[in-house]
């Protein structure tokens, strides 16, 4: 009885700091919509909002993963290439068996292994994380490459392409799969010892392992869960585009490690969350949206990215600092 | 154990321990930019096919990392270390890559240029397609079968890629051919396929009206495809490669064509040129492919392996 008294003022001030949290992530967002829609009669369309959350849908099943392996302090530069290697051995086996079951299973799985790859590398060998995921992206991609010798797989079954373009009640299938996720990774990252330990490990990876958290292993789990979450994508990707070839890894990698970034995870570890990161790849989903519905000169493009994400980021810190000092 | 199958066959793709140069018989050392692209496995094919038939042996460099700058510059040390007869040569980086190929005809090895053109540097021959043209005849395709009117799209590939800069002036050009055709969007996605994808999904949300879609390669073309089927949207798709997955999406009645700068006969042709000038035989200073146009009339002749199609012959190539 008096227990439960103790634990429940404190849970409703964690959750209101977190409500606090969400409203001043959104508040980039928000601005960035506003203009928008009076810019473009287009955009606030019921149609146009679910295009950009199912194309945000894949940025964050990337940047989901890699947001772990931020909280901690590290970083996984190979998660593009995992992509890329994932979808290319699960798309020849979905071809080959008619199963995407096992292809599926296969994905996930090769994407865990990479990242029990790069696990082992920074807490066995003792390898920087920014060196082992790099030689990891290389060695992902050179087998990718060595795999697919330069022909692409196409042509997947209707049952598994709904993964990726089918609807259920008007919405976009890879929309509910972010949800779940996205709630899923929040329990875990919030309300698990798991979660909290990860924050810690962050936040001071000696005083962790002093403290008796198992620091090596829950290191592996962050980079494993990085290289399944990114052989999960591959799969959402697979289902999209009908189709695999070596290079779709490659220019993944950046806009996921920037939409975890925006998103206000530091990347000196502790600090940070998954909504954070979901928002992260909105910004960048809705500034494409954007500039397509206005059709922007290509020209101007890549400036008018780079000066929309420092404005985002600078907006973020402000109104970070402030929620800090209150 | 097969991890370490990989890592030698990977090094032996990238021509690390490629095969001593033999006395007997002429080598030819070729350059193509990347594993990736079926376009380069296809002229490697050509020219593999090309050499066999006049007894000529061939070195394969390729970059790992696709059209990686610095790899190139070292596999062009190694051909030098090497001494093969002859360079049939696609640089990665037009310009880039001037200083090595200087040294390569510095150290008497003759080079003939492939495909992509250097700008600079001294070159036997130069054998490849014109972008431009095989923009303007794949848009020409594309606005002809749009009936010469309605609204067109095109997507772009990277911005100063020389390819991209060429395929869209071939685009404008065929535009004002038909002054009833609107062009209602241009926009980039890089050559890429889920940009692809994504951009058209955006545009189609400002345009209830798109008859056409010119995409500047054909694996922008295939996520157009599968942006506009999905939306349940039909329209004349074009891209440019020749792509074996486009000629199926032709067959499918999907695409409308793709445009082809014959990249088998660029290797065969290529090979055969570099073949008779160390022979002493008359070459041409510049072979340009003409493009072809692959759509659901033609396919058919196209929608075979690479390696079963053949060369010409070498005494064919000069008036070719």
């Amino acid at each position: 009885m008096s227990q439960a008294e103790a634990v429940a003022p404190k849970f409703k001030i964690t959750l209101s700091r977190d409500v606090i949290d969400v409203a001043y992530r959104l508040l980039a967002v928000a601005l960035i919509c506003i203009v928008l829609s009076l810019v473009s009669d287009a955009f606030l369309t019921t149609n146009n909002l679910l295009n950009v959350l199912r194309q945000a849908s894949l940025v964050f099943f990337m940047a989901s993963g890699l947001t772990l392996v931020i909280l901690t302090g590290k970083i996984d530069l190979s998660i593009g290439a995992t992509v890329g290697l994932s979808a290319c051995v699960a798309a020849t086996i979905i071809k080959s068996t008619g199963s995407p079951w096992i292809g599926g299973l296969a994905a996930i799985c090769i994407g865990a292994l990479v990242g029990l790859g790069n696990g082992l590398m920074v807490t066995k060998l003792r390898i920087p994380s920014f060196i082992a995921t790099y030689g990891m992206l290389w060695v992902a991609q050179g087998a990718t490459y060595y795999y697919m010798s330069g022909q692409s797989v196409y042509g997947f079954p209707p049952g598994f392409r709904a993964l990726g373009s089918g609807y259920l009640l008007g919405i976009p299938i890879p929309i509910y799969l972010m949800v779940v996720f996205m709630l899923l990774g929040n329990f875990f990252t919030k309300r698990t010892t798991y979660g909290q330990q990860i924050y810690a490990i962050g936040a001071n990876s000696v005083a962790g392992r002093l403290s008796g958290i198992p620091v090596n292993s829950r290191l592996n789990l962050v980079f494993i869960l990085s290289g399944a979450m990114a052989g999960l994508a591959s799969l959402i990707y697979l289902a999209r585009l009908n189709s695999a070839e070596g290079d779709i890894g490659e220019t993944l990698t950046l806009p996921t490690i920037a939409a975890v970034v925006i998103g206000g995870t530091s990347l000196f570890g502790g600090v940070g969350s998954l909504f954070g990161t979901f928002i992260g790849g909105l910004i960048l989903t809705l500034i494409l949206n954007g500039m397509n519905l206005l059709s922007l000169n290509a020209n101007w493009q890549p400036l008018v990215t780079g000066l929309i994400v420092l404005l985002a980021v600078w907006l973020d810190m402000k109104t970070r600092s402030k929620t800090d000092s209150n | 154990m097969k991890k370490a199958i990989l890592l030698i066959s990977i090094l032996s793709v990238a021509g690390f321990t490629a095969g001593p140069v033999l006395a007997d018989g002429e080598t030819v050392a070729v350059f193509t930019k990347n594993q990736t692209n079926p376009f380069f496995e296809s002229i490697r094919v050509g020219a593999t096919k090309a050499a066999a038939s006049v007894g000529v042996k061939v070195i394969q460099y390729v970059p790992i990392k696709p059209d990686s700058i610095p790899e190139q510059l070292s596999q062009v040390e190694d051909a030098i270390v090497k001494k093969p007869n002859a360079l049939l040569f696609t640089p990665v980086d037009y310009k880039a890559l001037v200083p090595a190929i200087e040294k390569v005809t510095a150290a008497g090895i003759p080079v003939t240029g492939l495909t992509d053109k250097l700008a600079g540097g001294q070159i036997v021959s130069f054998i490849g397609a014109e972008d431009y043209r095989l923009g303007l005849e794949t848009a020409q395709s594309l606005l002809k079968a749009m009936g010469g009117k309605g609204n067109v799209v095109a997507l772009e590939g990277v911005k100063g890629a020389i390819s991209n800069t060429d395929r869209m002036k071939g685009f404008t050009d065929a535009l004002k051919e038909f002054p009833n055709v609107k062009l209602v969007a241009t926009q980039p996605a890089n050559y890429q396929r889920l940009q692809a994808l994504q951009v058209m999904e955006n545009i189609m949300q400002t345009h209830a009206q798109i008859d056409g879609v010119f995409a500047a390669n054909d694996a922008m073309a295939t996520g157009v495809v599968e942006a506009m089927s999905a939306a349940n949207r039909k329209a004349f798709i074009v891209g440019i490669n020749g792509s074996q997955e486009a000629i199926d999406l032709i067959k499918g009645g999907k695409m409308h064509a793709t445009g082809s700068s014959d990249p088998f006969m660029q290797g065969c042709l290529g090979m055969l040129t570099t073949v008779r000038a160390l022979r002493k035989m008359p070459v041409k200073k510049e072979l340009m492919v003409t493009p072809v146009i692959i759509d659901s009339v033609n396919y058919k002749q196209y929608d075979v392996p690479v390696a079963t199609r053949s060369c010409p012959k070498i005494d064919d190539v000069a008036t070719n």
